[in-house]
């Protein structure tokens, strides 16, 4: 066969797929659901979800068995911190437990007896501070200001013996050296300016896989009875790089949209250049096109997708290392994480993105893209061969 | 009574008719449990990667590295030269942070010059930006801390005058039920109910309206003797008695095997898993009564379930969320579960301050069930739309 004709066919064909399975997006409500409404909709409900960012004014009780002067200006500079609220002042430990088991209060402060003792006396003060945890995020923000308060009210004492005693005339001070502190890509430690960036990326392949398994369900279940698909006829070739083509040309606008106009909006992180993500995204989207079109092969249904897929993004989420760092993780869920494109796209587009990293910083990311694609894509044609010779 | 016998024979027959049910119903839930519990394993991410920029190169700056490298959240991975490479590494992912010792940092704390130590740490992620920057904290507070202390000593004080003047005062933290920070128990608590509730909703959905989509929903509702409630009951008992099976043995996992604190009797988590359970199918059959058409349906279900893991705060409090969302974590039997489980398992209060919850979590079948005409309706006229 004359090579310039059979690629001139094989183009060809690879239009129809194009044009068929766009077609087919286009009049199946279910399909622009997961294509259309879910990419446009779910960062905007996630980021109204985590959009407040920080915890503050959690409500602590304090228990002052000291009642001076020095416990009073300890509690009020608790209560001047953003992340702290003296909820109330209680006699004892018992009420505190009480409005603590009544929800009222996070945390408890107790003061002892002995504080303005000791520290008149030049002694070291123990302040007991006791936290719920049954959200994490709390007891952070509240141990991040306990801590500024310590170094804080400490300095005050420090300063105020130097200057009493003399003892330390000139030269010496308590705090020889200082800290300077920079937090890099979520610099005001936000929680929608750490989350979303990497969940857009999981909605966008999760939505998309939703999507072609939708489709394929489909057209199994009208193959079974006895309508064959608008282009059975096609090569496996053909038809796996059509669809895929389809896919990524679909998804683009939408891509666009979630990754540069919604971090805009909300005043999330977004530093990086908008070519160098473009070009990292598109090896994320073929890679996801390519992984839903080898699943789809293993769906027979239409709602299959709802059972099979949907509980995955979670097990994607916790895979990508957005929650739980890759570093820490067993070697074998190490492993299957480096097969889920959502692991690389999150990755590399959070540097990206929240980091200003270049795309060539980000070449181990990109080039497993590439390497995910044409893996699934072999994958694909393999199946789709399977599948035409059952037919 | 024979009608509803016959109505529970169907529903146990549909369950056995596909492979699906016993991977939906068993198999994903307990995998996903397993696979959190194997993930999560050492509970708090210890060595974080990280590096230091040594400008300095002196015996004190040497001393601040390896006193960051014995620190349990800390590995000291890279030695950089400048500034730029560090940052370029961590662009690269390579570490999550950075501490920088500047030049003549040593002879400007002996010569009572202030120096400054830099620590950059990397928060687009933010467990390890959080940990490796609790580290770097710490082995900044100690260098300081240390030199002060020798000064003092130099000049006669005693080691706890020297430790009262530089920490007059202390607070001690103590966090309650999970000293340990472990994640593991945090997460694991929290996101498995809810992904149970997430397959509970598909399941439940799926095998009503399947029978509209088949058509078979007039014979469906003739075998129950024409009530749509015992129809319902004949379908969802049989499912439930799989998904007890299926949380008894998630609590299993987590509690026996996993050794997760619990410091309530385990019959009343047992209890709340179960009114979970329940109340997940209720709502379940509510989506279903309210939008008979499986695609529909199913859709909705699962944008509830998979917000459910943002909306009922397992990780961002609900009074910190605008109230106009904050409110939808009420519909949600599992974060009433999560809530009893917080207040039971994890801080061990009596159950007089979980009684509310029981209660919505009771609730949840009587309300759901009202809409239960809508579903007889679109039974006995089957639609069914692609």
């Amino acid at each position: 066969m004359n090579p310039i004709k059979s690629i001139s066919t094989g183009f060809s064909d690879i239009c129809r797929v194009f044009r068929t399975e766009m077609n087919a997006i286009v009049h199946d409500v279910g399909a622009l659901l997961f294509f259309v409404v879910l990419p446009l909709f779910y960062p905007i409900v996630y980021t109204l979800i985590y959009n407040p960012e920080v915890v503050d004014n959690l409500p602590v009780a304090v228990v002052d068995n000291c009642r001076s002067a020095e416990s009073r200006r300890l509690v009020r500079m608790i209560g001047a911190t953003p992340e702290l609220e003296i909820y109330d002042y209680v006699p004892d430990m018992q009420e505190a437990r009480r409005l603590w088991a009544e929800q009222k209060v996070v945390g408890v402060v107790e003061i002892p007896a002995d504080y303005s003792r000791r520290i008149a006396l030049g002694e070291q003060a123990h302040v007991q501070f006791f936290c719920d945890m049954t959200l994490l995020l709390r007891y952070r923000a509240a141990l991040n200001a306990l801590t500024s308060v310590q170094l804080a009210a400490g300095a005050e004492i420090t300063q105020h013996r130097i200057d009493a005693t003399g003892l330390l005339g000139g030269g010496v001070s308590a705090s020889p050296v200082g800290v300077d502190t920079s937090f890099l890509g979520d610099t005001q430690q936000g929680f929608a300016s750490f989350i979303i960036p990497g969940i857009v990326i999981l909605i966008l392949q999760q939505s998309m896989v939703l999507g072609i398994c939708l489709l394929r369900g489909t057209e199994e279940e009208r193959r079974r009875r006895g309508i064959p698909a608008a282009d059975s006829s096609m090569s496996s070739f053909a038809t796996v790089f059509g669809r895929a083509l389809t896919y990524v040309f679909f998804y683009f606008p939408a891509t666009i949209y979630t990754l540069h106009f919604v971090p805009v909006w909300f005043h999330l992180p977004h530093q990086g250049e908008a070519l160098q993500w473009i070009l990292f995204i598109l090896p994320f989207l073929s890679a996801s096109a390519m992984f839903g079109m080898m699943l789809s092969y293993c769906l027979r249904r239409r709602e299959d997708c709802f059972i099979y897929i949907v509980f995955t993004s979670v097990v994607f989420l916790f895979l990508s290392g957005l929650t739980w760092p890759r570093f820490a993780m067993p070697s074998f869920w190490y492993a299957l994480a480096d097969c889920i494109p959502a692991t690389w796209g999150v990755e590399g587009f959070v540097r990206i993105n929240s980091n200003a990293g270049t795309l060539y910083e980000q070449s181990g990311p990109y080039m497993w893209l590439w390497a995910l694609t044409g893996v699934y894509f072999v994958a694909s044609m393999i199946l789709q061969k399977i599948r035409k010779k059952t037919a | 009574m024979s009608a509803f016998t016959d109505s529970i024979r169907l529903g146990a027959a549909q369950l056995t008719a596909r492979r699906m049910y016993v991977i939906a119903m068993v198999l994903v839930p307990l995998l996903t449990t397993a696979f959190f519990l194997s993930l999560m394993h050492s509970g708090l991410p210890l060595r974080t990667p990280v590096g230091i920029v040594d400008k300095d190169i002196s015996p004190s700056s040497r001393s601040v590295t390896r006193m960051l490298n014995a620190e349990e959240v800390l590995d000291i991975r890279y030695h950089y030269d400048s500034f730029e490479e560090a940052m370029a590494s961590v662009r690269r992912g390579e570490s999550f942070g950075f501490f920088l010792i500047p030049e003549n940092f040593e002879r400007d704390a002996v010569a009572g010059k202030n120096p400054s130590l830099s620590l950059f740490t990397n928060m687009s992620f933010f467990v390890p930006g959080t940990l490796s920057f609790k580290g770097f904290k710490t082995g900044a507070v100690l260098t300081s801390g240390g030199l002060a202390q020798t000064k003092l000593t130099a000049i006669g004080l005693t080691d706890r005058a020297t430790q009262a003047l530089l920490q007059p005062v202390v607070v001690d933290s103590h966090p309650i039920g999970n000293p340990w920070l472990n994640y593991n128990y945090y997460l694991t608590n929290s996101f498995m109910p809810a992904l149970l509730q997430l397959m509970i909703l598909l399941v439940t959905i799926y095998s009503i309206t399947v029978e509209i989509k088949h058509g078979t929903s007039v014979r469906w509702i003739q075998t129950a003797g024409g009530s749509v409630t015992r129809a319902l009951a004949g379908k969802l008992l049989p499912q439930l008695a799989v998904w007890l099976l299926t949380g008894m043995a998630m609590l299993a996992m987590m509690f026996g095997f996993g050794h997760f604190p619990l410091n309530c009797s385990i019959w009343l988590i047992a209890g709340a898993m179960a009114l979970m359970i329940v109340a997940s199918q209720a709502l379940g059959v509510f989506i279903a009564c309210a939008l008979p058409n499986p695609r529909l349906a199913l859709s909705v279900a699962a944008l509830t379930g998979i917000l459910t893991f943002s909306v009922a705060a397992f990780s961002y409090p609900v009074p910190s969320m605008y109230g106009a969302i904050g409110i939808f974590s009420y519909i949600l039997p599992v974060r009433y579960y999560f809530l009893i489980y917080g207040a039971q398992a994890l801080n061990g209060l009596p159950v007089y301050y979980s009684r509310f919850y029981f209660a919505a979590l009771t609730a949840f079948p009587f309300v759901c069930g009202c809409l239960a005409w809508r579903l007889k309706r679109a039974c006995l006229k089957p639609v069914y739309v692609p």
